[in-house]
């Protein structure tokens, strides 16, 4: 059961990395962004190249990855994303989704369709707790999680720009009004959640296989984690990321298939009981 | 017109789909007047504000800001300018403390049109930033509530921090939409004295629905109608005119007030 709960909370953990772009950027910008998921995917597939053809360091490839995905969401951004501000949202969900399929595409003009693996980083080193075996990798993850939670809040509770998010995350004409160009805030919480989607990316990739649909199937768990943590809620997904990571894990050792059901089912039962206001 | 002009629509119309919530309005605020709208709900007062700080682009016409056409200019350059706005629906922040709301327009204004990234890394609380913001909610009798949560503040006292916020903008303009809606008798006594104070250094609109409240107040009155101007200038005037009086025989709101 140790080892149950340990998975799970590594796989809430990289959902928690993956949600805070996707719960931001509909918190400040009212936009379903599917690219995102293309980010994920690349960063994936940007540690494994560079660990295979350049460097054989985990750390410096996830660094590289992170680097390359900056730029190409900035891309997405600027020329998709952008003007889509204020327009009606399923124009916003189109529009990505049409930027993931593209891309999901060159993702297997450049790579091959074929799932690829990539080794454990750590060369399988685990730590034992309370009698249970753990890779020591996935304890890593959730302690990156952790770090990534508590940058976070630093960020915005106690920087100005921070500041100036929440403030746009709640009322974004008044923060306006206040002579603030908000939307060139936005722009940087979009770039600081598409890294950490690359980040997801990175760290998924150990624990799954690689491919180009890798994307779809994380981003259909993100979408629970937003809607159950709050649209735009930073603390709400943090919360959420890992209630649903133990769902899965736990689902999954009593019965394998329903692991990512159930997910849907709760997602499903706080839809229900905690309607979202619009 | 005259020369003194600070802010100028000209022939501004805003339309929502089929429907002109805003018509061929053309209006002019002299330097240092303080001038009232009042008109029946959905008139489009505050549309028109809406137009005069930039949060909408008007569908026609254009705004002047002392004599230059801002008509292109989004709402924070507008602000930069000096055209400042409180909301009808009083807008602080309430996930920030009271305290950190004005840093955000004190900052704002001390450090002027600053780049993201510097303005990235600059220290959210500096002494010099929180006596400018101390002195900004003294102003507004609300300097002891600077430490607590914006969340928990009473809808008067949200309204004043709003108003202090405005003024730490510097405002060469203020607009005010509807400052005293929602507020008890006493808080509405306190806010107007308030408004009073100021806009003997800011030249100011106000919207408003019970006139009664705001004609001693205002050098000029302008009625709105279903997107239209419909009289405009000296109160007593305005509100002789008969077809004023005849908007308000079937507004009931507003009939009761004058
Ligand atoms: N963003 C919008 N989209 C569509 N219609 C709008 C929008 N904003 C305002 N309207 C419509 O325009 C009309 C004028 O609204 P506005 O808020 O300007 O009126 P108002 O004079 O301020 O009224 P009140 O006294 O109730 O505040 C209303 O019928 C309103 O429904
Ligand atoms: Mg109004």
């Amino acid at each position: 059961m140790i080892s149950t709960l340990a998975y799970g909370l590594t796989i809430g953990g990289i959902l928690y990395i993956i949600s805070i772009g996707l719960t931001l950027t509909f918190g400040t910008m009212r936009i379903v962004n599917f690219a995102h998921a293309l980010v994920y995917t690349v960063g994936a597939y940007v540690v494994m190249t560079v660990t295979a053809r350049i460097w054989d360091n985990f750390v410096f490839a996830g660094l590289v990855a992170v680097a390359v995905a900056v730029p190409l969401s900035y891309l997405i951004e600027r020329f998709v994303i952008r003007r889509l501000y204020g327009q009606s949202i399923d124009y916003a969900i189109i529009a990505t989704y049409a930027v993931l399929l593209v891309g999901v595409d060159v993702v297997k003009w450049l790579w091959g369709a074929t799932p690829m693996p990539l080794s454990d980083p750590l060369n399988g080193a685990f730590v034992v707790l309370g009698g249970v075996e753990l890779p020591l990798y996935r304890i890593l993850v959730i302690a990156v999680a952790l770090v990534v939670f508590a940058a976070l809040e630093v960020f915005f509770r106690r920087t100005m720009v921070g500041k100036i998010v929440v403030a746009g995350l709640e009322n974004k004409e008044a923060v306006r009004s206040l002579g603030i160009n908000v939307d060139r805030f936005f722009t940087i919480v979009f770039l600081i959640g598409s890294a950490l989607a690359a980040l997801g990316g990175v760290l998924y990739a150990p624990i799954t296989s690689i491919h180009p649909y890798m994307g779809f199937q994380v981003l259909l768990l993100c979408f629970a984690v937003v809607l159950v943590g709050g649209m735009g809620s930073i603390r709400g997904s943090f919360v959420a990321a890992f209630v649903l990571g133990l769902v899965i894990a736990v689902t999954g050792r009593f019965w394998g298939p329903a692991a990512e059901t159930m997910v849907f089912v709760v997602m499903a039962a706080v839809l229900i009981f905690k309607p979202i206001e619009a | 017109m005259s020369d003194d002009a600070i802010l100028r629509a000209v022939g501004v119309s805003k339309r929502f789909g089929a429907f002109s919530a805003v018509t061929d309005v053309d209006y002019v605020l002299r330097e240092g007047e303080v001038a009232g709208i009042i008109g029946p709900n959905g008139a489009g007062k505050s549309t028109f504000f809406n137009l005069m700080t930039g949060l909408y682009a008007p569908t026609q016409g254009r705004i002047e800001f002392r004599g230059r056409d801002v008509t292109r200019l989004d709402a924070h350059q507008r602000v930069a300018l000096g055209i400042v706005r409180t909301f009808q629906l009083v807008s602080v922040f309430g996930s920030l403390s009271v305290i950190e709301n004005l840093i955000l327009s004190v900052l704002r204004f001390r450090e002027g049109a600053m780049k993201p990234w510097r303005f990235l890394f600059a220290k959210a609380h500096s002494v010099e930033v929180e006596d400018a913001c101390l002195a900004a909610l003294q102003r507004v009798g609300i300097a002891h509530l600077a430490s607590a949560p914006t969340s928990t503040l009473s809808y008067g006292d949200k309204r004043r921090l709003e108003i202090a916020m405005s003024l730490s903008l510097n405002p060469r303009v203020l607009l005010l939409d509807e400052p005293l809606a929602g507020l008890g008798d006493g808080e509405i006594t306190e806010v107007l004295e308030l408004v009073r104070e100021v806009c003997k250094s800011v030249t100011l609109v106000i919207i408003e629905h019970k006139i009664s409240r705001i004609v001693d107040l205002v050098g000029r009155l302008s009625v709105m109608c279903e997107g239209r101007l419909l009289a405009d200038g000296d109160p007593r005037r305005v509100l002789e005119d008969p077809e004023v009086r005849r908007v308000y025989w079937g507004d009931k709101a507003v009939a009761a007030a004058s």
